[in-house]
């Protein structure tokens, strides 16, 4: 905690004035950030595009691609805007309501994440806070190595909040997260047994024990955020809809193609 | 049904037996001049090879083929694919055989096809026009159906890890499309991108050669000549999109930045399209069913 302090002191001053209403622990994310600096330093060497694109003040929506169960993408964003000049902490919007195991729940939500509804993001965003959402939502967990680097349909409602109140929108697209965990297929009868969305095997899980089977590759990660959106806020709630289904066709494309940019310009899979 | 026989007698005389074969085409182009070069003969003649290759080796099925309206100027926007630009083929195959009134498309083609000798005729008699925004306005305003493939050259050379994700499309197309006022088509392909799969573009071959790239395939340069351009029997899924009609004045069409919106917004519904039939594709090598109802059956 000690160590933690002195190198976040800015990040810890900053959180203190963000809400906590959701269950946040400091003690918790301190516990979790040396494995966190080690994965995006020196395993995935994250190179991390146009971080300042994220306002120092105010609300902000980030919208990302992301791939499997446990949500790395989200823990690299965490630790991305934790660590950067101005930091800031980001609320991560997502489904947790099949998790059943209390533990794992409450664990997610002192990092910093979110069960997924209108009302929180509304909340959050009026308190100006930056949201982050990957409003593939549950299919994403879905995906195996054969469909990578291929987005999802986005979920237009994960935008509405956002939409309504003319909130900035930046859109997040994170290249290597597919191939580094390999979804080698999904096992959907087990899936169904354990009550779970996917069952993902990869060539580490389930097959080691604990620790072991989270391993994944040392590709080189890259993310960037692109250009926030322009559009104009509505106030005819047909009109709003309207929007946000157009933001999300929007954005899934933005994102889609600036991956396919990023995947043309490398050489290899472990190119760093 | 292609068969021995079949091509055998249209070797003979590949005007009657178009015309036996597709009334309703020979009769719409039979003895109608052409400013580009179009020759419905060397059409009859080619015609059972690309016809052999969408029955028979491709298996190609199509989605929403009532989509393309039987008179009148359309553009049709495709994601390009596969060396030999084959989709364009295909969809013209589609487009004489199996829309109820069978029409023609004309492509755009890059000058580097006109410069090789022999193929640039054959490549007018059969249809295609160079590439230039004079020609499509003039096909345009003939009221033909112009395929364009806004990725260019550069879409035909995706590398194999590169299928189906599309470049950037160059905004030409949506300034044609204001200026003329007619609608966009597009069109998603999945086949394209593996039947040659390219591996390495060797570039400086290409520039000795002077070919906009020099691909190697498991067949490319390896087989000996007719060999090495057979195509992998991949099976392909054509899916036509409803037409967009963009509601803009004729003057808009100077305004690069909503060209490129637009232009850019294409791209991605194409794109998203081919995400979702990928992951519906149960194989490269199964056939499709044509109506998407078929999806629901089987879990």
């Amino acid at each position: 905690m000690k160590a933690f302090a002195t190198r976040h002191k800015q990040f810890i001053r900053n959180s203190h004035k963000s809400e906590d209403y959701f269950g946040f622990e400091l003690r918790t994310l301190a516990k979790l950030e040396p494995g966190l600096k080690f994965l995006y330093e020196d395993w995935w060497k994250v190179e991390f595009k146009n971080l300042e694109a994220i306002p120092d003040e105010g609300p902000a929506l980030i919208v990302g691609n992301s791939t499997g169960l446990v949500p790395w993408t989200a823990l690299m964003l965490i630790y991305a805007l934790m660590s950067r000049e101005n930091p800031r902490r980001v609320h991560v919007v997502c489904d947790m309501d099949w998790i059943e195991d209390e533990r794992v729940h409450h664990f997610l939500r002192e990092l910093g994440f979110v069960p997924w509804s209108s009302d929180n993001v509304k909340r959050l965003l009026a308190r100006g806070e930056i949201v982050a959402t990957f409003p593939e939502g549950i299919a994403s967990t879905q995906k195996t190595f054969s469909q990578r680097y291929r987005l999802g349909d986005f979920d237009w409602t994960r935008l509405l909040s956002a939409v309504e109140e003319g909130v900035k929108i930046i859109p997040l697209a994170t290249l290597g997260l597919d191939e580094a965990v390999p979804v080698l297929f999904n096992a959907d009868k087990i899936a169904k047994l354990l009550n779970m969305p996917a069952f993902p095997v990869t060539p580490f899980f389930p097959f080691y024990p604990f620790p072991v089977n989270l391993f994944s590759l040392p590709i080189q990660w890259k993310m960037s955020f692109l250009a926030p959106s322009q559009y104009k806020k509505e106030s005819n709630r047909d009109k709003v809809e309207e929007q946000a289904k157009s933001q999300a066709r929007y954005l899934e494309g933005e994102i889609q193609a600036e991956i396919n940019r990023m995947l043309r310009t490398r050489s290899h899979m472990f190119a760093r | 049904m292609v068969t021995w026989k079949s091509i055998q007698t249209s070797l003979k005389d590949p005007l009657k037996a178009l015309e036996e074969r597709n009334p309703s085409y020979y009769a719409r182009y039979a003895g109608v001049e052409d400013e580009f070069g179009f020759d419905l003969e060397t059409f009859a003649k080619w015609e059972p090879v690309f016809r052999f290759c969408y029955e028979e080796h491709f298996k190609v099925r199509v989605r929403g083929i009532e989509n393309i309206p039987s008179d009148g100027a359309a553009l049709l926007i495709g994601n390009h694919s596969g060396l030999l630009p084959l989709d364009g083929a295909m969809i013209t195959m589609a487009m004489s055989n199996h829309h109820p009134a069978p029409r023609r498309v004309r492509y755009m083609v890059t000058d580097w096809f006109f410069t090789l000798p022999g193929i640039s005729e054959w490549m007018m008699q059969t249809g295609q026009v160079r590439a230039t925004l004079e020609n499509a306005r003039k096909l345009v305003d003939c009221g033909e159906l112009v395929g364009i493939y806004p990725e260019g050259l550069r879409g035909v050379g995706k590398t194999f890890k590169e299928r189906y994700r599309i470049l950037d499309f160059h905004p030409g197309f949506v300034q044609l499309a204001i200026e003329r006022q007619v609608p966009l088509i597009p069109v998603a392909t999945v086949g394209g991108d593996e039947i040659f799969p390219n591996f390495v573009n060797i570039k400086t071959f290409a520039q000795m050669l002077k070919m906009p790239f020099f691909p190697v395939t498991p067949a490319f340069p390896w087989l000996p000549f007719p060999l090495m351009f057979i195509p992998l029997p991949v099976k392909w899924m054509i899916n036509i999109h409803k037409p967009i009609k963009l509601d803009y004045p004729p003057e808009k069409a100077r305004d690069k930045k909503l060209c490129l919106k637009i232009a850019r917004e294409i791209q991605y519904d194409i794109q998203r399209d081919l995400n979702r039939l990928l992951k519906e594709r149960k194989s490269v090598f199964t056939a499709w069913t044509e109506d998407e109802n078929g999806r629901s059956e089987t879990p």
